[in-house]
């Protein structure tokens, strides 16, 4: 899933010695003890204009989905509502059971629960989830949103409900059946943890009657215990009560607060002083991420100890390097050996910021983590090793002259408009005009960078990028990241003369159904891209929250890296 | 004793002919004037300073071995903020380090008046040639001419400048750049100048104006035309050599105006932007920092009140020295 929080994390790498493990970690994991009691309302601070998507087959960031997921949007199965690293593991959500499958994997089957209801009484059926899932198909209206349904699910060209003929319909329904109250899903490849798939709310059911397409985003139909009452962009997003969601058909979800109040829009500095402050409805306020700024003050005192955090999220950042336009690995390495990372991690707050990585895979992914080889030359404290960037500039030189030329010339160079940026590109073009390369800063509106970047007709050659995995397999990173066809894929590689190979061994290691020697295929992937260097790897994060002192439950949800919001009370 | 040189001219009698005050010109008067306020002496004095540390920044920085840009992690702590008290002033950064960077403030803060500093002049320079020049052919050749001039000032003062200049900076800067100024900064630079220049004439225009509107009805004008000078001769021998007193006064007041326009627009994002150090980046960079690091909030913000508070004293002082009716003195 993409990172939301573009604004901190530019540090990078020192590779860690302890990693808690599953995507997250324990370091810390928030408020402890009492009983959660019922009522009040559970205030939601954020610098963001709006949620980007509430449409659940839209929304795919990491806190979005935490929230909308825990709130509103019941999928088949969902993470488990716990602390630490049993949150990592699945339950059953709408369905009876983590679902049946054949022998190879490639039929899933899930049972729909009894008593399930949308917000105006009606009952959730099994047409209802197969109507939402279809959705995903539709990506010229439903944009952003993960495409792993489409790409496991076999319904050949099938173009969403909107525009699908009958034929195609029929084609789909044959894919996604349903037989009373279970939903069959049958799949073009064998998939062995299909329902950790479905955890991703592409898998939350939509009434057809209620779908409006595009703008179902501001409104969507809620299946779960609390239901939008106003949404305005820019200022806030009130949820209430779901009159109708009971407790007896979702022992998922606690529903301990009467509603939660999204604020928009604020000031990134004035928000961490509120957290700070914890004065008035503060005190039943969430934020997600403290500035640099601010660590020294929350870390460094006492009075803060009950009421912040500082862990292992599940993200990676990494820089994308446009493999076509920097046609050359030579070139690629001496950015890569020239940038001074220390100095970036000092600028996104020392090593609050996380430890650097040594690839795209982090350490919690047990499985598919292996330490990979980073370039010869690059210094493990971070810091630039100007002389090897010198010599791979130098032999940049002979081997792609044009290239070179470019780089002499400038390279653009999208990052998000914020003032940690700011910072960072001040480094950037330090550390790399020590080597001649030259660089030409593009500031781009933080809420607009990713669908800039996304953009095939953006020019860059350099953007960031951040990403964690979907769920606990490296076949949510490398394919998504590296592959043409993955979601998030920034580095335009496709003309690499080592694609096609590298398409083949990500298609055979997708295919491998023992989960062990997969593990190993994703880390020789892992190291595969390192060697070529697509693009730069970054950062294994660390993030930083502060809540209110009224807030109970405030524990960070290990998949997600964010409040497992759903699962905050108000405390008496 | 300024208050009789000025009622002796003001009755008309030729200055020279008194006794007590023989044979000094009005630039020696004036800074005879000037010179007995030592407060605005003092902020002269810092102007200049100002003026001669922004001119010499790179060499002031060769000499003590800093750098505006030169990182330096080790002034910086795990939470990436100065290590030490006061922002991390220390013998080597005179007047600490930036947080996140550790890039050496001294070092930015010269570097910054340069900017600030160019900005200001060059906006000054622009708006003065302007406005004089069109101020002066309203105010000469009156009739339809000066009506449509003055329409269009008005028309200008209207303009909600600032509000256009932040809503034409992306655009107007781009523009430039495909015309072939270099990117980024020095495309900003120049449209920062450019748009101060096209809304700040008018108001040297306004004053110029007024006075050669006054000037054109005096004997010596009078004089130059029944001797069949040209209006070329007129405007230049004649008019512009007594439109300097008021021309100086306006650009000692609008420069720190200048200044301070820029500093509000890179404050905004919408000047200059890092690496480059100007006064407005640092400032809009230390609000985050007021918390952890006041310090480095105040560097910046004394250093510009201090310039411009030094540029009004002088621009007031001016004033009374040149236009002695104006003097505080004499009113009293």
């Amino acid at each position: 899933m993409k990172q939301r929080r573009i604004i901190a994390a530019v540090g990078f790498a020192l590779v860690a010695s302890v990693v808690a493990a599953a995507c997250g970690g324990s370091s810390g994991s928030g408020s402890e003890g009492g009983t959660p009691t019922k009522g009040g309302t559970i205030h939601i601070l954020s610098s963001g204009e709006q949620i980007a998507h509430l449409d659940p087959q839209r929304n795919y960031t990491g806190d979005d989905l935490a929230f909308a997921g825990s709130t509103m949007h019941r999928t088949l199965t969902s993470y488990a509502y716990a602390a630490g690293d049993d949150g990592s593991g699945i339950v059953p959500d709408l369905a009876t059971d983590l679902g049946t499958h054949n022998e190879d994997g490639t039929v899933w089957s899930f049972t729909l629960r009894d008593g399930g209801t949308f917000e105006d009484g009606s009952e959730i059926t099994c047409a209802d989830v197969a109507y939402g899932v279809s959705r995903t198909w539709a990506t010229d209206v439903i944009t952003d949103g993960p495409t792993y349904a489409s790409s496991y699910i076999d319904a050949g060209d099938y173009p969403g409900p909107y525009k699908a003929t009958a034929d195609q319909q029929a084609a789909y329904d044959k894919a996604v059946s349903c037989d009373g109250k279970t939903i069959t899903f049958n799949l073009k490849v064998p998939v062995a943890d299909f329902n950790y798939t479905t955890t991703l709310l592409s898998f939350s059911p939509v009434p057809k009657a209620a779908d409006t397409g595009e703008k179902y985003d501001m409104k969507p139909v809620s299946s779960g215990p609390y239901k939008i009452e106003s949404y305005t962009i820019g200022k806030s997003l009130v949820l209430v009560r779901n009159e109708n969601w009971s407790k007896d058909s979702d022992p998922v979800r606690s529903a301990n607060p009467d509603s939660f109040v999204y604020e928009f829009g604020l000031d990134e500095a004035v928000l961490d002083e509120r957290m700070i402050k914890d004065a008035g409805d503060d005190q039943f306020a969430v934020s997600a991420g403290i500035q640099p700024e601010n660590l020294q003050t929350i870390f460094e005192d006492d009075a803060f100890k009950d009421r912040r955090v500082d862990y292992y999220d599940p993200f990676v950042t990494y820089t994308n390097l446009n493999v076509k336009n920097l046609s050359c690995v030579e070139i690629r390495k001496a950015i890569y050996l020239a940038l001074d990372r220390d100095a970036l991690r000092k600028a996104g707050g020392g090593p609050y910021t996380g430890d650097f990585a040594d690839g795209y895979i982090k350490p919690a992914l047990a499985l598919d983590y292996k330490k990979s080889t980073l370039p010869d030359g690059l210094n493990a404290d971070g810091t630039a090793n100007v002389e090897a960037a010198q010599a791979a500039m130098t032999a940049a030189e002979t081997a792609c002259p044009a290239v070179a030329a470019r780089a002499r010339d400038g390279l653009s160079f999208y990052r998000p408009a914020t003032p940690v940026w700011d910072k960072a590109v001040a480094i950037w073009i330090d550390s790399l005009g020590k080597v001649g390369i030259k660089l030409k800063d593009e500031p781009v509106e933080p809420s607009v960078y990713w669908p800039t970047v996304m953009n095939p007709e953006t020019d860059y050659d350099i953007a960031r990028g951040g990403w964690a995995p979907d769920w606990a397999n490296a076949s949510t990173v490398i394919p998504e990241l590296f592959s043409t066809a993955g979601g998030f894929n920034l580095t335009r590689n496709a003309d690499d003369p080592d694609y096609a190979e590298f398409q083949e061994k990500v298609d055979l290691a997708k295919k491998e159904l023992d989960r062990t020697k997969q593990g190993v295929m994703w880390q020789e992937l892992n190291q595969y891209v390192v060697d070529r260097l697509w693009a730069l790897p970054g950062t294994f994060t660390k993030a930083q929250s502060i809540w209110g002192s009224k807030v109970g439950n405030a524990y960070q949800w290990s998949p997600f890296g964010a409040y497992n919001y759903g699962d905050l009370y108000v405390k008496s | 004793m300024t208050s009789t040189i000025d009622s002796v001219r003001e009755d008309g009698v030729s200055p020279t002919s008194t006794e007590s005050i023989v044979g000094k010109s009005p630039r020696e008067l004036a800074w005879a004037r000037m010179s007995r306020d030592k407060v605005s002496l003092f902020a002269l004095g810092i102007i200049i300073t100002y003026l001669l540390v922004a001119a010499l920044a790179p060499v002031i920085c060769a000499v003590l071995g800093i750098s505006p840009y030169a990182l330096d992690g080790d002034a910086l702590n795990d939470y990436g903020l100065p290590k030490g008290a006061f922002g991390g002033i220390s013998t080597e950064h005179w007047l600490g380090v930036e947080p996140g960077t550790g890039r050496d403030i001294f070092a930015r803060l010269i570097y910054g008046a340069r900017a600030s500093l160019m900005v200001g002049i060059l906006a000054t320079l622009l708006t003065t040639t302007i406005g004089l020049v069109i101020g002066v052919v309203a105010g000469y050749k009156r009739g339809w001419v000066d009506s449509i001039i003055g329409r269009f000032m008005d028309v200008t003062l209207a303009f909600p400048s600032f509000l256009l200049i932040i809503a034409l900076t992306r655009p107007f800067t781009q523009r430039l750049e495909s015309l072939g100024v270099p990117e980024g900064n020095p495309a900003r630079m120049t449209y920062i100048i450019l748009v101060l220049g096209t809304f700040g004439w008018v108001y040297v225009a306004r004053v110029v104006r007024g006075q050669t509107l006054s000037l054109r009805e005096r004997e010596f004008v009078e004089a130059a035309k029944a001797s069949g000078a040209t209006n070329r001769h007129i405007i230049f021998k004649q008019l512009l050599p007594n439109l300097w007193a008021p021309v100086i006064v306006i650009v000692s007041l609008s420069l720190p105006g200048y200044v301070a326009t820029e500093s509000t627009l890179s404050f905004l994002g919408l000047g200059l932007m890092q690496p480059a150090a100007s006064w407005g980046v640092m400032l809009g960079d230390s609000v985050r920092y007021y918390r952890a690091d006041p310090t480095y909030l105040f560097i910046p913000g004394i250093a510009l009140v201090l310039l411009v508070m030094a540029f009004n004293l002088v621009g007031d002082a001016v004033r009374d020295a040149l236009d002695p009716k104006a003097d505080r003195q004499n009113l009293l």
